[in-house]
């Protein structure tokens, strides 16, 4: 732990909750916004990720369900930024004036999802790691005040992850070329979202986050847990995935990492690669970063141009 | 939710005609985003009701749902849950 404040350490090891900035050391702030920042930009940015297949929504009920999972991952955004307002930062600058490239989400929603099936998937597949993500946060987070915003959270994901649930069940017991399109979705998404969880514990030897209790699990540990969600549902609905039950753990099918063609939507199982070419890929981000950051920045710079006393 | 919908106070009423269930629901507001998940899950659980072979679900919005149809029982579950009822 890079802090050298023993009265700190001990009030983090006994497992008390850190209530202000006064209390933090500055290495712990320093972490806390780190995380705060990643939770609150990936929440933000799956707004115009969702909003574009949410607009191919096959009825008037189902738009309104991609419209209210979208208001709900907004209005989680504002929680993390809010926060980190009070944390002293600008959050207007933090939205409308950060590059494209500086915002921290996974990769994943970089990649577009165009269609009503691609959305469902990702309910299933990204809501399912965001809800292992947080809920670890939720359990171990050593910051009252985002705990306790994580609460109202965590019940409003499982909303998400039920429409994913209703609509790939539904569409896999369709068949046809209903279930065709559902599997295609799943093959590109579901090794995506296994890497969501970022550099394996064999590389990723320390966390601060693990030591300020910022989150509670390693990078392995939330990777199965999330494998040990969606790999059983996708077998009893009859979805193929390339992972199996090993043991106590699931064991991937496939080379972990592997090549991505972005654009093409499609891994090349057959071309491993080292985790330094998954960082650079994702350091360059993917097909729709600028674009979707761009849509939530242009018209608020527009506005304030021509609206100054608004 | 971890409030079942007749304490929630959405449903107006069950009628029964040999192995057909009508049921007359509203919802707590015309943009329920969970309408189509609520309806799946009445359909189906009557379904499970010995004997019962159809179920027709009718809409209504008359009267309009208010807080004040809920059950003490729906009351506390939502209190529970963190919402101001």
């Amino acid at each position: 732990m890079p802090t050298a404040n023993p009265s700190f350490e001990r009030l983090l090891k006994k497992g008390d909750l850190i209530e202000s900035p006064s209390e933090m050391t500055p290495d712990y702030l320093r972490e806390l916004k780190h995380t705060l920042l990643v939770s609150g930009d990936t929440e933000l940015i799956s707004a115009p990720a969702y909003y574009l297949a949410a607009q191919r929504a096959p009825s008037i009920n189902a738009f309104m369900t991609g419209i209210a999972i979208i208001q709900d991952e907004l209005a989680h955004a504002h929680i993390a930024y809010h926060i980190m307002e009070e944390l002293g930062d600008d959050q207007e600058q933090l939205i409308f004036s950060r590059d494209p490239k500086s915002f921290r989400y996974p990769y994943a929603f970089d990649v577009p999802l165009a269609t009503w099936t691609e959305l469902i998937v990702a309910n299933l597949f990204y809501d399912q790691a965001g809800f292992c993500l947080l809920g670890d946060i939720h359990e171990e987070c050593s910051y009252g005040p985002w705990k306790r915003g994580l609460n109202k959270v965590m019940l409003e994901e499982n909303f998400h992850l039920r429409n994913g649930r209703t609509w790939s069940k539904r569409m896999a017991q369709a068949g046809g070329a209903t279930r065709d399109e559902l599997q295609q979705a799943v093959d590109w998404m579901f090794p995506l979202t296994v890497e969501w969880f970022g550099l394996p514990d064999s590389i990723k030897t320390h966390s601060t986050q693990l030591d300020y209790r910022l989150k509670g699990k390693t990078n392995d540990q939330l990777r199965q847990w999330w494998l040990s969600l969606v790999v059983p549902f996708c077998e009893e609905v009859g979805i193929r995935v390339p992972a199996h039950k090993d043991g106590d753990d699931y064991a991937l099918d496939y080379p972990f990492p592997c090549t991505f063609d972005a654009e093409a939507k499609r891994w090349d199982f057959d071309d491993p690669c080292g985790w330094d070419d998954v960082l650079k890929r994702w350091r360059a981000r993917g097909p729709r970063n600028a674009e979707m950051v761009a849509a939530l920045q242009e018209e608020f710079h527009k506005f304030r141009s021509t609206h100054v006393h608004a | 939710m971890p409030v079942n919908i007749v304490d929630l106070g959405i449903v107006y009423g069950v009628r029964r005609t040999d192995g057909r269930v009508m049921v007359d629901l509203t919802f707590t507001a015309m943009g329920c985003p969970a309408a189509d998940f609520i309806l799946e899950d009445v359909r189906e659980r009557l379904l499970r009701e010995p004997g019962v072979t159809e179920v027709v679900v009718n809409v209504v919005w008359d009267p309009p749902w208010t807080a004040a149809r809920m059950t003490q029982a729906g009351r506390d579950a939502l209190e529970m849950w963190g919402l101001a009822v």
